[in-house]
């Protein structure tokens, strides 16, 4: 939109991501060669990764960018929470109908909301 | 333990694959056309929105690096967020990659790394246990590599739909990625690594008010510092010491 968001600056802007993206999956090797999977370490960063991945889907779940934001957060939560229930109502678990649970509900509020 | 799952390398690889064309393939795809649409309406233009998916291909890091663009950021400041944004990537090689077999462990893993991402990383995590280690990186390669190739064609697609694409819809896509995640959460089996989801989950945001560059940082340290320490301590059976 403005001039800024086209120039040379952007390009940079998007250089120091990429190379600050890929820098982490490197050091990520660089550490893995020195790392058994049997060691407590190994344990420990497993535990810390998996808090990492659970506060990013919290985060984009409670506190969303965008449209989704538009969507309340108790709707929100309780979608999820159906969808969760789908998944766990089988021992083999149920990816698929619980993805299309959330999914189709999320569509249905969506169109409701657009169709007063 | 023999795990026969796989005949050979190239089986691993096409089961990879196969197992990619489906949830994975689809929660990146959605998420990335919701990215192109997101670039589009801010003002971007095709090739940077396109190239950022293909290059950085770290889809919570993209919306942050769009986010400060718009908000005027200064560039090592949009750089810095990023990458704290991506210190995830570390721990989460770190966890995947040691399970290769001593074979695979050489330099071409620079290369194969950056198709890492959160969906291959989730889908290896759980099936890695019932693979030979031999075949494991097959199986990653050929489960990363149509996640990578679909993120720039998703992400164009996006760029170009956005605006006639109804909103639901677009509703419907952006909300695939979480709650892909939260689904895959269920199936992770060690208790230290199930009490670090549950205490992410609860912390997570508390650190977002807080400080919401360095939350996920400070989130995964003190989150699965705590569970790792209180399965340690009380939950995993001890080795059976016998006494002299």
């Amino acid at each position: 939109m403005t001039e800024d968001l086209q120039g040379w600056g952007v390009w940079l802007g998007l250089t120091f991501a990429c190379v600050g993206t890929y820098a982490c999956r490197a050091v990520g090797v660089k550490l893995s060669g020195h790392i058994n999977q049997e060691s407590e370490i190994f344990r420990w960063l497993s535990a810390v990764t998996y808090a990492m991945v659970a506060a990013l889907t919290v985060r984009m779940i409670v506190l969303p960018l965008g449209l989704l934001a538009t969507v309340p957060l108790l709707l929100r939560v309780l979608i999820c929470g159906l969808s969760l229930a789908v998944m766990v109502s089988s021992p083999q678990r149920r990816l698929g109908p619980a993805l299309l649970t959330g999914t189709l509900m999320m569509l249905m509020y969506g169109s409701f909301q657009s169709s007063p | 333990m023999t795990l026969n799952r796989f005949a050979n390398r190239r089986h691993a690889f096409w089961s990879g694959i196969r197992d990619a064309l489906g949830a994975p393939v689809l929660v990146l795809f959605a998420g990335m056309v919701g990215f192109g649409a997101m670039g589009r309406t801010q003002g971007f233009d095709v090739w940077m929105t396109g190239l950022t998916s293909l290059l950085m291909f770290a889809l919570p890091g993209q919306v942050v690096m769009l986010e400060m663009f718009i908000s005027g950021a200064s560039l090592l400041a949009i750089g810095f967020a990023v990458t704290l944004t991506s210190t995830r990537f570390i721990t989460m090689v770190v966890t995947l990659f040691p399970q290769f077999h001593r074979r695979d462990r050489n330099p071409w893993l620079y290369v194969w790394v950056h198709l890492l991402a959160m969906t291959a990383w989730a889908v290896s995590m759980r099936e890695f246990p019932s693979i030979a280690p031999k075949h494991r990186l097959n199986y990653f390669i050929g489960l990363a590599l149509p996640c990578w190739i679909i993120a720039p064609l998703g992400t164009v697609l996006g760029f170009f739909v956005a605006g006639w694409v109804p909103p639901a819809v677009t509703l419907g896509l952006v909300f695939i990625n979480p709650l892909f995640f939260l689904l895959t959460f269920t199936d992770v089996k060690p208790w230290a690594n199930r009490m670090a989801i549950g205490l992410g989950c609860v912390l997570g945001p508390v650190f977002f008010i807080w400080d919401a560059d360095s939350s996920l940082l400070t989130t995964g340290l003190v989150a699965g510092t705590l569970a790792y320490v209180v399965d340690r301590t009380w939950l995993r059976p001890r080795p059976l010491v016998v006494k002299p």
